[in-house]
């Protein structure tokens, strides 16, 4: 009267499995939002494994309506918002725990494995790097393996069994993969609206310049963008990679101002053109950057009247454009009476002793040329170039800093510069961008980073134009022959590494790194529509359409999926009964040489008989040679390892040793 | 109602020329594949995977939608290779009594590879899951909760896979005429089965007409003065029975008529109940069911013959 058993409960080995892979994907996470979003995870991830380990009941889906509604109180109190990418991840972090605390039924499992794979996605939102890629790669294995353990009901797999199956889809699904992600057709911007802080490349120049903020950048070995000259590099010195250009300013803090637009660019003498491709590091703000200055604008951009380039939208992907920028230059446009008066402008209440110093220089002086000279010997002779200035006076900074402390870095030097110069009576204005770079010397392609960013300042004399002053070259001469580095001594555990690295070991493998990297970043992150068409035009295909795409998408599928099932089916094919029966002739020949010659006629039972008649010695191994040829050729047939089982004992049988 | 509509429709789609003679191979024409619900599910979430890499412009994250949707297809031939080429073999379908749980053995072989998580399926009733190692043929018993007594029929089995991922079901139909006989249940309110021919003998009747002499038999406590062979024991041969043929002295009859029971179906249980119980005591009996007369004897053979008799009495063969 037995009634058929009930459907079994999840396997615990299975429900581990996935507890893994949750935390392997999760990891990555945990460094980046807040801590109790970590702890909520283990705890919740712990509680299941105890759930799992003693066969006790799930909590209740009320409790789960309460959870869920505090994690997501949580969330709203943490980040003041739900949208958003950290928020967004957050909530999806506790979902998926969540999903995982309660599920029961296989479906449910498999649910929360298809979670993980959104969580996977998540992590790109901070990074695209070659080894979080790997690292998701594995995490993406773990839990097919997961999945493969959850299928494999009726018996529970060991850790080979699940991971070796998974690998071999993974392994299987890697050209067709490849093909998809080459052919398939890509379309270009967002479909909805992102949030401000969708991606990651938030660091870089703000739009505001005050002492301090970009000695914080300076720390940061994020890339800002990638050069690469057609033709001669210029030298380093003349590298000013020209952003944001700030002509107001309070006594305190340099703004960007709202000057006019330009239909064209326009310069009164141009000279030394340098043409070059910038890749820009996505940093969604609206400004490109150019080497001092550029000759026209790239595609979707405008120039300001201060030279300034502009893009229409925030540059919130990675962004390639070529260029031409003019080394010798002479600029007068923007330098109407308004827009004098406008760079001359200052707070005569504040950083009253600069001031006075600048108006003395006026009627003492007169000759911008020689005010500007007074002020680079004043720097030259008393200063300091440091990454660690002084904290400064709030009120009246730059009289702290040009009286007192004299210890600043770039923007310090700028800033008072420009402050002086409009003091003295000649229009002036604050220049932030990079300067230099680190070439690599794998591609020949300029790498900047947040590190190279420094800031300058331009006067304008009746005679040149907007001319390019740099204080800090002043200061620190090396800033801007050598890089930051140079000037300053190294910065950061790569830099310290290069110093110590004598014998050039070490460098190549940062470069040699670097150009991976470049090279990902060009051909796998930035793999946009753009990058296709430029792919498919190298290749010699002009024009391609999403039909031709598609056309050659199908082919990969027949010719991967062709290949694939092909494999599987001589896997599957059954050996050939030859292979027995050569084996079996061999084994025969043996013997014939020591004495025992088969007849034609004789069966292999009648011969072994005989055999074992005349050499009892190899009695055993004649009937176990023979009992498995019997079986493979006249019998249930024999697998691939039974032939080769076969094949070696017929190998090593000794018929002389009787 | 829509269910049965389906049942039927997929009845008509996958019909097949039943019962097959065995062993039958699963070729690939015979299998069918179509992504499971979750399969379905998997591919919803990778179109949310596709835009949303679409709309953050991430690279990885075509990386990562191309990639599942990849080692989507693969497994889909691998589900289907999972259960290509098996070879299945009816197997043992032991007859159990009404209300125990009957199985249906099924045979099954992979020519080389090892196949995981091949499950048989009735119509009705859950699947039975089995891994199957190359040349260790697996001996799949198909349970079924049986009721009545009767021929109980496996139908159509459904043999599928869904392995290594769950994305996809591949299955095909066998119907190998699989069959379990399933006896009475027996009734043990009914007793110990009446000594019919115990009575007759008190009652001096040798039957009617069938008063051939038959044989000699050693004398046992309580046979009739009149029929002890008081010759052979002039003869010193002993005490002796003389047994006749029609009046089986120590032979047990079932009859139908002295089974207890309201209806057919109690009179079964009783009768299967003596049969069991006569076997168990070792003593020869016969069974007298209308329609059908099994001389007395004794053993397995003779127990299997009655109880089929009782399985199918006024049963369509």
């Amino acid at each position: 009267m037995s009634r058929l058993p009930a459907p079994a409960p999840l396997d615990v080995g299975n429900v581990m499995w996935l507890l893994v892979a949750m935390c392997f994907v999760v990891a990555p996470h945990v460094l980046r939002l807040p801590y109790w979003v970590g702890v909520f995870f283990g705890v919740v991830v712990g509680w299941r494994a105890w759930i799992a380990w003693a066969a006790l009941r799930v909590p209740p889906r009320s409790l789960m309506y309460v959870v869920t509604a505090v994690a997501a109180v949580g969330t709203y109190m943490q980040y003041q918002r739900i949208g958003g990418r950290e928020p967004g991840v957050t909530l999806l972090i506790v979902m998926a725990s969540l999903k995982v605390l309660e599920m029961r039924t296989q479906r449910e499992v498999v649910l929360a494995i298809y979670l993980g794979f959104f969580l996977v996605l998540t992590n790109f939102l901070f990074s695209q790097s070659i080894p979080l890629g790997l690292y998701m790669l594995v995490c993406v294995w773990v839990f097919i393996a997961t999945l493969v353990g959850f299928n494999r009901i009726g018996s529970s797999p060991t850790i080979s069994e699940r991971l070796r199956p998974a690998g071999a889809l993974l392994l299987q699904a890697l050209p067709l993969m490849a093909a998809f992600f080459v052919l398939f057709p890509r379309v270009q911007g967002p479909l909805w609206a992102l949030p401000q802080d969708a991606r990651s490349g938030a660091t870089g120049l703000s739009d505001t310049m005050t002492p301090g903020n970009i000695a914080n950048l300076i720390k940061s070995d994020a890339v800002a963008f990638r050069v690469r000259f057609e033709g001669e590099r210029p030298p380093f010195s003349r590298m000013y990679w020209r952003g944001p250009v700030m002509t107001e300013f309070d006594g305190q803090t340099w703004r960007m101002s709202g000057v006019g637009m330009m239909g064209r660019l326009h310069f009164a003498r141009a000279a030394n053109p340098v043409r070059y491709a910038i890749t820009m590091e996505p940093n969604n703000k609206n400004w490109l950057f150019a080497l001092d200055a550029p000759a026209a604008t790239p595609p979707d951009s405008y120039p300001l009247v201060d030279l300034q380039l502009r893009s229409h939208r925030p540059v919130d992907q990675r962004l390639r454009y070529e260029l031409t920028s003019y080394l010798d230059y002479r600029y007068d446009e923007g330098s109407g009476p308004q827009m004098l008066r406008y760079a001359s402008r200052f707070d005569e209440t504040r950083n009253p002793r600069t001031v006075a110093l600048g108006r003395s220089w006026a009627r003492e002086l007169k000759d911008p040329h020689r005010i500007i000279e007074r002020a680079i010997t004043l720097y030259n002779r008393e200063f300091t170039y440091t990454l660690e200035p002084p904290v400064l006076d709030k009120a009246n900074p730059y009289d702290d800093f040009l009286f007192n402390t004299k210890r600043g870095f770039c923007e310090h030097y700028a800033g008072s510069f420009a402050l002086l110069m409009r003091a003295a009576g000649v229009p002036a204005r604050v220049v932030t961008g990079y300067q230099g770079g680190e070439l690599n010397p794998f591609n020949g392609e300029l790498i900047v980073r947040q590190a190279d960013a420094h800031a300058w300042t331009e006067v304008w004399l009746a005679d040149a134009g907007w001319t390019r002053v740099d204080p800090t070259a002043v200061v620190s001469p090396l800033r801007v022959e050598g890089g930051v580095n140079a000037a300053l001594g190294p910065i950061g555990a790569t830099s310290v590494m290069m110093a110590a690295d004598r014998l050039g070991i070490l460098a190549n493998i940062h470069f040699g790194w670097q150009y991976l990297n470049s090279q990902w970043d060009q051909w796998i992150v930035g793999y946009n529509l753009e990058k296709q068409r430029q792919f498919f035009s190298d290749l010699g295909f002009r024009d391609v359409d999403w039909r031709t795409l598609a056309f050659w998408l199908m082919a990969a599928i027949l010719l991967v999926g062709g290949a694939v099932t092909l494999g599987l089916l001589f896997r599957e094919r059954q050996p050939r009964a030859e292979a027995s029966l050569i084996a079996w002739n061999r084994f025969c020949s043996k013997l014939g040489a020591a004495g025992v010659v088969r007849a034609p006629h004789e069966g292999p039972l009648d011969f072994l008989a005989r055999v074992q008649r005349a050499h009892p010695g190899l009695s055993a191994e004649a009937q176990e040679i023979t009992r498995r040829y019997v079986e493979a050729r006249y019998g249930a047939g024999a697998t691939r390892e039974e032939l080769r089982e076969l094949a070696t004992r017929v190998r090593e049988f000794r018929a002389t040793t009787a | 109602m829509a269910g049965s509509l389906r049942q039927s429709i997929s009845d008509w789609i996958f019909r097949a020329a039943s019962p097959e003679t065995p062993p039958v191979t699963l070729v690939q024409r015979r299998i069918f594949i179509l992504p499971t619900k979750m399969g379905y599910v998997y591919g919803g979430t990778l179109l949310i995977l596709l835009l949303s890499s679409i709309n953050y412009a991430l690279s990885l994250g075509f990386v990562l939608t191309f990639l599942l949707m990849s080692m989507a297809g693969v497994a889909m031939l691998h589900t289907w290779r999972n259960l290509a080429h098996l070879r299945l073999r009816p197997g043992r379908c032991d007859p159990v009594f009404a209300g125990d749980v009957a199985h249906f053995g099924v045979t099954v072989e992979t020519p080389s590879l090892t196949r995981f998580a091949i499950a048989l399926r009735p119509r009705e009733g859950d699947p039975v899951y089995t891994d199957i190692v190359a040349r260790e043929p697996a001996m799949i018993a198909i349970p079924a909760q049986t009721r009545t007594r009767g021929l109980l029929r496996c139908g159509r089995l459904e043999v599928f896979t869904r392995y290594p991922v769950g994305l996809f079901h591949a299955w095909s139909y066998i119907d190998f005429d699989l069959k379990v006989l399933v006896y009475p249940r027996p009734d043990p309110a009914a007793g110990a089965p009446p000594r019919s021919g115990g009575n007759d003998v008190e009652e001096g009747i040798p039957v009617a007409g069938d008063d051939e002499f038959n044989m000699l038999r050693p004398y046992r406590a309580g046979d009739a003065p009149k029929l002890i062979a008081w010759k052979a024991l002039a003869r010193e041969q002993g005490l002796l029975t003389k047994e006749f043929n029609a009046t089986a002295a120590a032979e047990l009859w079932l009859e139908w008529g002295e089974a207890p029971g309201a209806d057919v179906e109690a009179r079964l249980c009783a009768l299967t109940h003596w049969v069991l119980q006569a076997e168990e005591f070792g003593q020869a009996y016969g069974l007298r069911i209308p329609g059908v007369r099994i001389a007395p004897d004794r053993g397995d053979a003779h127990c299997r013959a009655c109880l089929e008799a009782l399985a199918l009495f006024e049963m369509p063969r």
